[in-house]
Order: structure tokens, then C-alpha cells, then sequence
């Protein structure tokens, strides 16, 4: 299917992009989902707003808050950044982002991009399944195709979330800022959002003009503008695993990241989030609460990966997945170990 | 804060692709790759999938591989573009040119000008891959004949072609 | 002169008596051991340049002043009735020069006697409609504009809910079955065959529908000059599709000419005139411009042929020593809505082993799907993956090792046609691989049992296929007057370096070197009738009637030399070519250089023609391997690395060692995809394909190409023909999937018996046999 024609303008500045912005105006970054979906017909916005002329949204800056990465930073440029190839606390976002898609996508792709990605879900992407996240009535995975599917948090949506930066930078407590018109909620123009609540779970009441149910609290006039790294405290590591049925250019069955940061040889904080298995980057509570003030050793690992899986709900051909996630997780603390 | 957009009918591009400026009428809707080959003539970069699954139609965008079919013409405005065809010097090969010929790292040939462009953008970045960051570099591009272990040899090759030639 | 004979060939594992024209081949087969200067010789590629250039034009590329752009609108649904079809919108957009569809037809409306906008539409991308337009977008937003009525049907998505009791009509004209008893082959009986046997074992398997994912997608493109259109064709087979587009038109075959110069992958799925290869040149006729059709990726899956899924039950019998008894093989397959004939999935069974008592049952099912193609061995793949998993089971249940009973059971005789082979290597193959991969040792510890998750195995699996080619196929070299040579074959090279090799022997048998012969294929013009690129048939066809051709050749330069020599009374027969130069045998001082004969002959071309030979009587051609896998499991995620294959194949002679590497690695790429990520997954509620792309459908991709050792038997066929060689392209894939299924077993002691290998089969594998203590998930 032929992309519908649409017109397209280079951006000076943010400002003048989100004022711009509406449910047929969309903001062009990357492209490589975008450009994927407007040929299959699943989005045919009427406009393009081309971020990348827009200065200094490209590059990693040190803040006192933390790191900020420009959300126009393309995978590639934020992997080989130094910064973040020397610091242990943020080794799982380098090894997501080494093995997130192809050279060729990660040096087209951007960071910001790939957050706002929509769902790899068979049904999401054929253009004959009228699939609720399109706007349609139901899931069509939920009793059919599913062993891609989720094991926690579906319904109405049993679409897993594609990203593995995202889950990387919510166990580093990443936040995103985002730019949006004056009149809402964005004081000096803009505001920021913990990763934890950047991404929603399917709801029917959160829905854009054309009824698709998006996977951010993102509006359709809003443009996330950087990705906030907080300082971590002294020593935290953090470490990320993947697992592909290909040895590449797959999305991921399951992923984990862990960050810790200990007390002695004992846990003082930890993050734990798991990929491939959610409609958003799945943020394992009971995990974390299970290992705090533990060591990390093999009955507290157990113990942690137990009670990430305790609430899975696999689907019927995706079981495997709780197993799965299990082993990820377990292979993310033994590089921590 | 009106932006001046342009389209959806066709408007004037420059394109600089291989050292050339090229001046094409095309919509906001072309991607790169067709407007390579359509209007450039330009057929070396080959249409496998159209959706950023295969490689065929890796072109190196300012330095770096990307993927043509995904890559919106317009959005190459002011960008250094470098295909296949712009590749060898006259007659003379480049090196990885060369040494996919000596170890037949091809088979039916569609997906070779995908392949050449991403092991020339790799050699360039990094002289000497180890044989991991041969496959890793390579892993963009689809190639159904199977010719992988003659791929890998024939970069493998070409780096030791071009440390030579640096000589 | 010619002559009318009788010869069999083998294609595709079945056996054609075919009545030919032959004529008598002038050339004596060269011996095994025969100094050959090019032949034998890794030799690269003649079109290297071109490929490695993107200067090689495929049918993708053709690109003609005023061309026009052809696409199809496709059905969304797996079963359904037309009811209306509205184009006025389409018709109407500026750029449309014509739309056709089931209402207003284009001016032929069958082809191979099936209507292309029948009025009951049975697969998901079948053809609804056709456009013709300036550009490939106007083309696509004219097919958005088409609006179809259609009254949807039941369908039948697989071969399980085509065949279940109350299963809803694939077709409303005709019941599901195609042959429900099946194509059988049966020799002694299976009661005796049970009866003898001190052990049985008895196993059901399934393999997945596969997707050729040919990297340039099928197409075509037509222009007209008068009453003769040229056809750029993506084909495996230009003279086949010079017959079916003469054919489909209904006009001589002189008025059509077919070029397919380079081709991005065939694998079995590229033949003759298809429903986008008629519209397009019909639609060139009507609109007086050149059109060009070519498929979407996602049109590539749903339309252009798959490998069909199997259903099959081995069971074997053996005595306690291993010697065979039984090999009972049945097969269930689906070919799609008009697929026809099953594949031969009993073809291994039948052949590759000696074993008195044998029957292969293969029954075949329509099903709503596009109709299934030959893929790369059609049949042995899927029936070899069964017969050589069964085989590994029967050695562990009577506790030999797998090549020990294979070796029990080598047949040396040709099993189904009783008499001997030409050759056959198989023999040596496994005692090279065997020596090569160090089978008799004990697997590998640097990677070691019992210290984290991995646990690594090793497999055997062998393999038979035909290959042997046979008449007709002809050859036609010219020879110009600075000495070069043009060599003209009616072949295609689909990526196999048939160019090359073919230069190879034309050069060796004239003695020129390599650049001084030109070599012309995939056009059907200035060639006469070569075969298409299938059955691994292609080199051992038309490797002789090239040296029959040559040998021509030099006959006439003979006798020009022999003029010039002054010996005009001497025969042909006296002289030999050496090095360039032709030689009295009697005197040896006499002797003139080639090229000094032909710079005589001014503008006089010598052409000669030459001509494939008819294969032995009453002996059987085929070719043998044996694949030997290393693999690694992870008993915890599932996961499965193909760590290495040592691919032995026995070829008869190789004519050149570089591109016969590389098809073996091809063959063993795509049968490690096969084994371990590719797979067809159709909804069962909509029936519509959900991997109808490349990423969901996972070929296999540089990151997972194991180490893969290549060696050949490399004894040349002096019986099978004048060059002693046979065909490769099929046989590497033949054996890799029970290789490595049957390497997981001996890692982890689970028998995959369903295709593909992925983490969510093999975790389900392993949790139900805990039991055997090597389970260490985290619990």
C-alpha cells in the first residue's frame, strides 16, 4: 500500500513543533516505525514535522538532575556515547542498545522514537485485524496467535511493549521531559514523567481522536524532548539480557534489567524490570521488595525471580514465557553477582 | 507559529548522492529508495521488503548505513548519500568489492549492494573487526542464499585488503 | 544425426521415461583422475563484477521509457464470493491507465486453465483486481479506491481442519481431499517386515509450512514490438516460460522472447507465466507501453508458494544386530487450494536405506491457501527430517551408534529400482565426515556438561537425491575469428554460478583460457532449449552438451589446421589439442597455435551445436551426503545455537570447488533456518497470515550461521555422463534438520519430533522430561 500523501515541514524549534502538532500533524523523528506504519496504512497523518533541524535535541549533557539525553539521539551515537560505555550503574542501557534491531536501524533510530514505538503484535500490524488498540472491539491475540503475547498486565491489549531501552531506562529510574502547549500542564513549557507513568496500560478510556488507545500518556500535540537519567547513588550497577529466537534483529522474547546498588554485600535499592512480557516495560515490585536488605546470593536470586512471576498470567501458547522470564532474570543478577 | 510546509504535491529536492547534486520533483511520500531508482536511475540498492527487514537497500547517509526503503527522500535535504554505484574508482574495485568476488560471498547477488554498503560503513568505523564484530556489523542484511560464512571471510578479507593498501 | 531414444531422469524424487532426440555425443568422458586445467578449480565467479557492482539487472531493475507499473488488488479474506466490484473511482484517478478484474476482464481471463478473477476467491491474496498506472504509488492508491463486495466462507486454514469430519469446503466445487488413499509405494510387506523385527519404534512428526523469501520478489515486465513481446521474467526457467506465455496468449512461440539475466533467489518457487506476468504483458498490448508487474514482500508470502507443513508417522523394524526390517512411512500434507500432488516425503524413505519391507504413503489435502511449490527438495527435506529422526531413535533403543547402523543398513544397490548405481560415495562421505568432525570422540569440554545452562550434542543425518540431469539440453558455441568463443546455453543462473562453470568446461574442452570465452544465458533468443533451474539438474545437463558443442568446435578448426599444416589426408582424429595448440599426434613438431588458425578464417564464425547425451540403462544416477551437527542447548531459556555442521556430499566430480562451497553453505544456512526459526503461522479465526514479512518470519541471519565444514567425495561419475558430474543445489538442505533435531537429543535427551527448534517447544520438551535429572530451571 502507497504511504497517503502528506506535506512536511522542518522544525526550528520545539516550540513552534508542538504548536503544530494535532491528531493529523505528527512529529517525524526517526521513522523507522512511522514511515513503516504510514505504508502499511495504519497511520496517514496529513503533516510531518521534521525534528531533526531542530537544534541541540541530539546529544547526551550532564545536569545536576542527571544525564540528559536529547531524544533525537540516535541508538547508535547514545551507545558509543563515553559517558555511558564507562559508567557500571548504566551498563543495562548500553547492552539495550546494542542489541536493540540492526546497525542500520540504530543509526537511523532515535532514542525518543523508540520509546513512542507501537506495538510488534501481528494482529496490531495487519491492516485487515481491526484490533482494539486500533480503535476495534477486541484483542485478537488473546485467544488466538499468542506466544509473543504478554504474561502480565493485558487486557484489553495483550501486545507486548518492543522497546529494550525503555525497560533498561526505567531500572534506572529514567524520566522523559516533555514539551507541550502552554496552556496545559507544562510549566516553563514543558514537564517531566517518570518512565513508571510515561507508559499506561491498555484503557478504554485513553484513546486519541483516530481511536487508537496509545501505549504513553503522550498526546498527540506533545514531543518528548529529552530522556533524564538520575544520578545513582555511589557503586550501582545495573545489567540488561535479552533473549531472541534469531541471534539478531529480533524483538525479545522476555528481557530483564536490574539495577542495584548495595549496602555492604547486601541490597540497599534495586530496580527490576522485564521486558517482552507486558504491554509496558514490566516493572517487577514483588522482586525488588523480596531482595531488599538481602544478599545476592543464589537462595535470594530465587527467591527475587520467584516473586517477579508470582502474578504472571500466560496466555495459551505462551507459557514458556514465564519460565523464561525467570532464567533472564536470573542471568541479569549473576552478571551482577 | 504557521510552518511553511510543503507538499503533498511534489516538490523540488537536491539530493547530493555520490558527489553529485541531483535535482529531482518528487512528493514528501517518496522514500529515498525510490527515488534512487526511479529517478536517478540509480538500481543498485534493491527493494526487499520495504520495511526495514531485509537490507537490500542500505545506503550510507552521512557516514553511516542506513536503510533506503524507510528513509523519507525529503528527509535527505543537505545529507551526503553514498549507493553501490559510487563505490569503485573507474575501473578499480574497492577492496571489499574485491574480496567478496575471491570468496564468493554472494549467491543470487540481489542482496550484494546491501551487503557492500554496510561491510564498507563497517570497515571504515572499525579497520580490524574481530570475527563477533563482523557478524554483529553485518547482521542488518538478509541474505536467503545463505552465503553468510563467505560474507564474513570476504570482510574479514577486505580488512586485511585495506590494512595492506594503508601500509 | 539425431535420433529418437528413450532415457530416464530423475526429477524431484520421481522417475520420468522421457522419449527424446539425441544425438551422439563426439566426446569421451574424462576419467577420473583427468588433469583438467579449469575444471576442478575454485573458480570465481565470471559475473563478479556485475553482482558485486549492483551494474546486474534483475527483472526488479528493468526499467523502459514510458513503462508502466501493474498491481493486483488481493483478497483479505482466506474464502469468500465476489459479489460486485466497483473501479469507477479507480478508473477515473489521473495516472490509471487501465484496471481489470472479474467485471470487466482483461481480453484473456484464464491461465493453465484456471480463471485468474474467478468468482470464488480461496486464499488471503488472491487475485481480485489488476491496475496499470504511470507510477508504483499511483498504482497503489488506485487499488485503495477499488471497492469489493464479497460474501465471506467458511475456510479451512491447515491440514487439521481441512481434513477433521464436519470440515468446511476449501473449494464449494470439490471435496478437500485431493487423494485421500494417497500416492503409495510399496516393496516386500509390512506384516513380515513387523514380524521380523526384534525392535520396533514408532514416531509421529510435524514440520512447518515454509516461505522460499526469495530477496527479489517474483515479477515480471513486458514490452511490445509489433507482434513480438520481449518478457523479463524473475524465472527459473526461461524456455518454460516461453511455452506458457506462448501458450496463454495463444500465439507462436517465435513471437515471444524471454530474458531472465539475473535472478534474486528461485529456490523452487519461480517457473513459468503467472497471473502478474500475463497481466503485465496484456496490459502492455492494450496500452501500447511497456508494463512492469512486480510482487510486495507481504504478496511474496501470501501468493508466490510455500513449502506445505507435514504430518508423518514413521515406524521402523529392525533385528537386534540393526539390520532393517520394516520402514513404514506415512504422510499427510496440504497443498493449498489448487495444489495438486503432494510432494515425495517417502522418497528417502524408499531409497536411502536397504530394507526388504517398505511402504510410504503420502495422502494430500486442499486447504485455503495459495498453491504449494517445490522448495528446495520438495518432499526429502520434510520425509528426511522423520526417516532420520526414527533412525536416531531405533540406535538409542538398541543401543548402537547411529552411524553404526546406518553403515548396517548402506544399500549398494539402488533399493526401489534394483539395479546398481553409476556411483554412489555415500559410503566415504560418512567416514570423511565422520574422521573430519571426530564422531568416534567424546563431545567437546570446553563448553562442558553440567557447568551452567548449556549441554552440547552431536547428530548424524544422511541423505539421497537425483541430480542427475539428462537430455534434452543443448549447447551452441561460436567460435570468432581472434580466437574467443561465445557460448550460448538456454539455462539461467539463479545464483548457483551456472555461468561460471558452464565457462569452465567450455574453456577447459577448447583450451582457452577462462576470459576468452563469453558465456550467454536466461534469454531464450540466441539459445536453443536448455533446462529450467530445478532438481539439481542444471550442470549435469548441460555440462556435456557444452563439451559436445566445443568438441565440435575444434573438430572443424582440426581440419582448417590440418589444411594449413599441409596434412590435408590426415584425420581428425590424429590430432590433439594441447595448450593452445593443435598438435599432429604423429609427429608432434608439427603443430600450429589456435590462434593462428582462426586468424585465418577472416570473418567465418565456426558454430557448432551440441547436445546432452541419454543417461545409462538400467542404472540409477543420484547423489549422497551425510551432515554431521554440533549444538548447544539451554536447558534453562530453551535456546538452540548450531555451533557446527560438517556437510559431506558426494557430486561426482566438482566442477568448481568455490561455488559448490558456497551452495553447500546455502543449503545448510537454509536448513538451519528450517530447523530452528522459520515458520508459516496463520490465524485460526480469520485464517489470515500473521508472518507474512521478514520479521516474523525469521530467516536465518549472519548472527546465527554456524561453523560449517564443506568436503566432497569428489569422485567423478564416469558413468553418468561425458563431465562424470551431478547436481548440488538441493542436496545440502536435505539432511541439516534431523542433523541438529537429532543432536539436541543426544544433549539434552529430549526428541523434537515438531519443527521448528524454538525455546517455547524445547521448554516444553524439557519440563515434561525432568525426569531425567538435567532440569535446573530456578524453582
Amino acid at each position: 500500500m502507497a504511504m497517503h500523501p502528506f506535506a512536511y515541514a522542518n522544525a526550528n524549534s520545539l516550540e513552534e513543533a508542538a504548536a503544530n502538532l494535532d491528531g493529523e500533524t505528527r512529529p517525524l523523528a526517526g521513522g523507522t516505525d512511522l514511515v513503516a506504519l504510514m505504508k502499511d496504512g495504519l497511520v496517514a497523518p496529513k503533516r510531518l514535522v521534521n525534528l531533526k533541524t531542530v537544534p541541540g535535541l541530539a546529544g547526551v549533557v550532564a545536569h545536576a538532575d542527571g544525564l540528559h539525553i536529547g531524544a533525537l539521539t540516535t541508538l547508535s551515537n547514545l551507545a558509543s556515547n563515553p559517558e555511558l560505555q564507562e559508567r557500571r550503574d548504566l551498563a543495562a542501557l548500553v547492552e539495550a542498545l546494542e542489541e536493540s534491531a540492526t546497525p542500520q536501524l540504530r543509526h537511523t533510530a532515535t532514542i525518543g522514537g523508540n520509546l513512542l514505538q507501537w506495538p510488534r503484535c501481528w494482529y496490531f500490524r495487519n491492516p485487515q485485524v481491526p484490533c482494539w488498540r486500533k480503535g476495534g472491539r477486541r484483542c485478537f491475540a488473546f485467544q488466538g496467535e499468542n506466544k509473543y503475547h504478554t504474561i502480565f498486565g493485558g487486557g484489553p491489549c495483550f501486545a507486548p511493549h518492543p522497546s529494550d531501552p525503555s525497560v533498561a531506562l526505567m531500572a534506572l529510574d529514567a524520566s522523559v521531559l516533555v514539551v507541550g502547549p502552554q496552556d496545559r500542564d507544562h510549566r516553563n513549557g514543558f514537564r517531566v514523567v517518570p518512565l513508571a507513568e510515561f507508559f499506561v496500560l491498555p484503557r478504554r478510556d485513553h484513546e486519541w481522536a483516530d481511536g487508537y488507545h496509545p501505549v504513553t500518556l503522550l498526546e498527540t500535540d506533545e514531543i518528548v524532548a529529552a530522556v533524564v537519567v538520575p544520578q545513582a547513588a555511589d557503586g550501582a550497577r545495573s545489567a540488561f539480557v535479552k533473549v531472541m529466537e534469531r541471534g539478531a534483529w529480533d524483538f525479545a522474547l522476555v528481557s530483564a534489567a536490574v539495577s542495584l546498588t548495595m549496602d555492604g554485600n547486601r541490597v540497599a535499592a534495586s530496580r527490576v524490570v522485564l521486558g517482552g512480557v507486558a504491554p509496558i516495560p514490566w516493572r517487577a515490585n514483588q522482586a525488588e521488595a523480596a531482595l531488599r536488605g538481602e544478599r545476592v546470593s543464589e537462595d535470594g536470586v530465587a527467591r527475587a525471580v520467584r516473586a517477579a512471576v508470582a502474578d504472571a498470567r500466560p496466555l495459551g501458547h505462551n507459557e514458556y514465557k514465564v519460565a523464561l522470564a525467570k532464567q533472564a532474570l536470573a542471568q541479569a543478577f549473576r552478571a551482577l553477582a | 507559529m504557521t510552518m511553511p510546509f510543503r507538499g503533498p504535491a511534489a516538490v523540488p529536492l537536491v539530493l547530493h548522492v555520490n558527489g553529485e547534486d541531483f535535482h529531482v520533483f518528487v512528493e514528501p511520500r517518496r522514500t529515498l529508495l525510490s527515488v534512487l531508482r526511479e529517478e536517478l536511475g540509480l538500481t543498485g540498492a534493491k527493494l526487499g521488503c520495504g520495511h526495514g527487514q531485509c537490507g537490500a537497500c542500505t545506503v550510507i547517509l552521512d557516514g553511516e548505513t542506513a536503510y533506503a526503503c524507510l528513509t523519507l527522500a525529503i528527509d535527505c535535504e543537505d545529507r551526503e548519500i553514498r549507493t553501490i554505484e559510487g563505490l569503485m574508482r573507474g575501473d578499480s574495485l574497492h577492496p571489499v568489492q574485491e574480496a567478496l568476488i575471491a570468496h564468493d560471498g554472494y549467491q543470487c547477488g540481489f542482496c550484494t549492494p546491501g551487503q557492500v554498503m554496510s561491510a564498507v560503513s563497517l570497515l571504515e568505523h572499525n579497520p580490524r573487526p574481530t570475527d563477533d564484530e563482523i557478524r554483529e556489523g553485518m547482521a542488518g542484511n538478509v541474505c536467503r542464499c545463505g552465503a553468510y560464512p563467505n560474507i564474513i571471510a570476504s570482510v574479514a578479507a577486505a580488512a586485511e585488503l585495506m590494512a595492506a593498501e594503508g601500509d | 544425426m539425431p535420433k529418437i531414444r528413450k532415457t530416464k531422469v530423475e526429477f524431484e524424487g520421481r522417475i520420468e521415461e522421457r522419449e527424446v532426440i539425441v544425438e551422439e555425443e563426439h566426446v569421451e568422458t574424462w576419467p577420473r583422475g583427468a588433469t583438467l586445467r579449469l575444471v576442478g578449480k575454485p573458480t570465481p565467479r565470471v559475473d563478479g563484477v556485475a553482482r558485486v557492482s549492483g551494474r546486474a539487472l534483475y527483472t526488479h531493475d528493468v526499467q523502459l521509457p514510458r513503462m508502466l507499473i501493474g498491481r493486483f488488488l488481493r483478497s483479505p479474506h482466506p474464502h469468500a464470493r465476489i459479489k460486485a466490484v466497483d473501479s469507477a473511482k479507480a478508473e477515473a484517478l489521473p495516472g490509471v491507465a487501465l484496471v481489470w478484474h472479474r467485471y470487466h476482464p482483461a481480453p484473456i481471463a484464464t491461465l493453465e486453465g484456471r480463471e485468474i478473477f474467478p468468482e470464488e476467491v480461496a486464499y488471503e491474496g488472491a487475485e481480485v483486481a489488476f491496475v496499470a498506472a504511470r507510477d508504483d504509488r499511483t498504482a497503489e492508491d488506485a487499488l485503495a479506491l477499488i471497492n469489493v463486495t464479497y460474501e465471506l466462507l467458511p475456510f479451512a486454514f491447515d491440514l487439521e481442519s481441512a481434513t477433521a469430519e464436519d470440515a468446511p469446503k476449501v473449494l464449494l466445487d470439490e471435496g478437500n481431499w485431493v487423494s485421500r488413499e494417497g500416492d503409495v509405494y510399496q516393496r516386500g510387506d509390512v506384516g513380515t517386515g513387523l514380524g521380523d523385527a526384534d525392535e520396533v519404534v514408532e514416531l509421529t512428526f510435524t514440520t512447518p509450512i515454509a516461505s522460499h523469501c526469495c530477496l527479489e520478489t517474483h515479477g515480471s515486465a513486458a514490452s511490445w514490438e509489433g507482434d513480438q513481446v520481449t518478457v523479463w521474467h524473475s524465472t527459473q526457467s526461461v524456455f518454460g516460460t516461453r511455452s506458457s506465455v506462448a501458450d496463454a496468449l495463444g500465439i507462436p512461440m517465435d513471437k515471444v522472447r524471454v530474458i531472465s539475466d539475473y535472478i534474486g533467489g528461485g529456490f523452487g518457487s519461480k517457473w513459468g507465466a503467472e497471473p502478474y506476468t500475463l497481466m503485465a504483458i496484456l496490459a502492455a498490448r492494450e496500452t501500447r507501453r511497456p508494463v512492469k508487474a512486480v510482487l510486495g514482500r507481504e504478496e511474496e508470502h501470501l501468493a508466490a508458494g510455500y513449502r506445505p507443513g507435514s504430518w508423518q508417522r514413521v515406524r521402523l523394524g529392525a533385528r537386534e544386530d540393526g539390520t532393517l526390517t520394516l520402514i513404514e512411512h506415512d504422510a499427510k500434507v496440504a497443498t493449498g487450494a489448487f495444489g495438486g500432488g503432494g510432494p515425495v516425503i517417502g522418497g528417502p524413505s524408499k531409497d536411502l536405506y536397504a530394507c526388504p519391507n517398505v511402504r510410504t504413503v503420502v495422502r494430500t489435502s486442499r486447504t485455503n491457501a495459495d498453491h504449494a511449490r517445490a522448495f528446495r527438495a520438495p518432499g526429502y527435506v520434510e520425509g528426511t527430517f522423520a526417516l532420520e529422526g526414527a533412525m536416531d531413535a531405533l540406535a538409542h533403543k538398541l543401543g548402537m551408534d547411529p552411524l553404526t547402523l546406518r553403515m548396517k543398513n548402506y544399500a549398494e544397490m539402488s533399493p526401489s529400482r534394483g539395479g546398481p548405481y553409476t556411483f554412489k560415495g555415500l559410503r566415504q562421505a560418512y567416514e570423511m565426515g565422520a574422521e573430519r568432525f571426530g564422531w568416534s570422540r567424546a563431545v567437546p569440554t570446553d563448553l562442558p556438561n553440567g557447568q551452567g545452562p548449556w549441554r552440547r550434542g552431536r547428530g548424524i543425518a544422511s541423505q539421497i537425491w537425483g541430480g542427475g540431469g539428462g537430455p534434452p539440453a543443448n549447447a551452441i558455441v561460436r567460435l570468432l575469428p581472434d580466437g574467443t568463443a561465445e557460448l550460448s546455453v538456454g539455462v539461467q543462473d539463479i545464483g548457483t554460478g551456472t555461468k561460471t562453470v558452464l565457462t569452465q568446461v567450455a574453456a577447459e574442452e577448447l583450451g582457452l583460457p577462462l576470459e576468452a570465452v563469453r558465456c550467454i544465458i536466461g534469454d531464450t533468443l540466441p539459445a536453443p532449449y536448455g533446462p529450467g533451474s530445478g532438481g539439481s539438474v542444471t550442470l549435469a545437463s548441460t555440462t556435456p552438451a557444452v563439451r559436445s558443442a566445443c568438441r565440435e568446435v575444434l573438430r572443424q578448426v582440426i581440419a582448417l589446421a590440418a589444411v594449413m599444416l599441409g596434412l590435408e589426408d590426415a584425420s581428425v582424429d590424429d590430432f590433439d589439442v594441447e595448450r593452445g595448440d593443435i598438435v599432429y599426434r604423429k609427429d608432434p613438431d608439427r603443430r600450429l597455435a589456435f590462434a593462428r588458425v582462426t586468424a585465418k578464417m577472416g570473418d567465418y564464425t565456426i558454430v557448432a551445436k551440441g547436445a546432452r547425451g541419454p543417461n545409462p540403462d538400467d542404472k540409477a544416477v543420484n547423489t549422497f551426503g551425510a551432515h554431521f551437527a554440533e549444538v548447544a542447548v539451554n536447558v534453562e531459556t530453551g535456546q538452540l545455537r548450531v555451533e557446527r555442521i560438517v556437510a559431506v556430499h558426494d557430486i561426482g566430480r566438482v566442477v568448481n570447488p568455490l561455488t559448490a562451497t558456497s551452495q553447500v553453505y546455502g543449503g545448510v544456512m537454509m536448513g538451519v533456518g528450517y530447523a530452528t526459526t522459520e515458520e508459516r503461522i496463520i490465524d485460526p479465526a480469520t485464517g489470515l497470515q500473521l508472518t507474512a514479512n521478514l520479521e516474523d518470519y525469521k530467516v536465518p541471519l549472519v548472527t546465527d550461521t554456524p561453523a560449517i565444514e564443506v568436503l566432497f567425495v569428489d569422485v567423478a561419475d564416469t558413468e553418468a555422463n561425458s563431465v562424470g558430474s551431478k547436481g548440488l543445489g538441493e542436496p545440502p538442505i536435505i539432511p541439516v534438520a534431523a542433523a541438529i533435531a537429532n543432536a539436541v537429543f543426544d544433549a539434552v535427551g529430549v526428541r523434537v519430533t515438531d519443527l521448528p527448534i524454538t525455546p517455547d517447544r524445547l521448554l516444553a520438551l524439557l519440563s515434561r522430561a525432568s525426569n531425567a535429572g538435567f532440569s535446573k530451571e530456578v524453582e
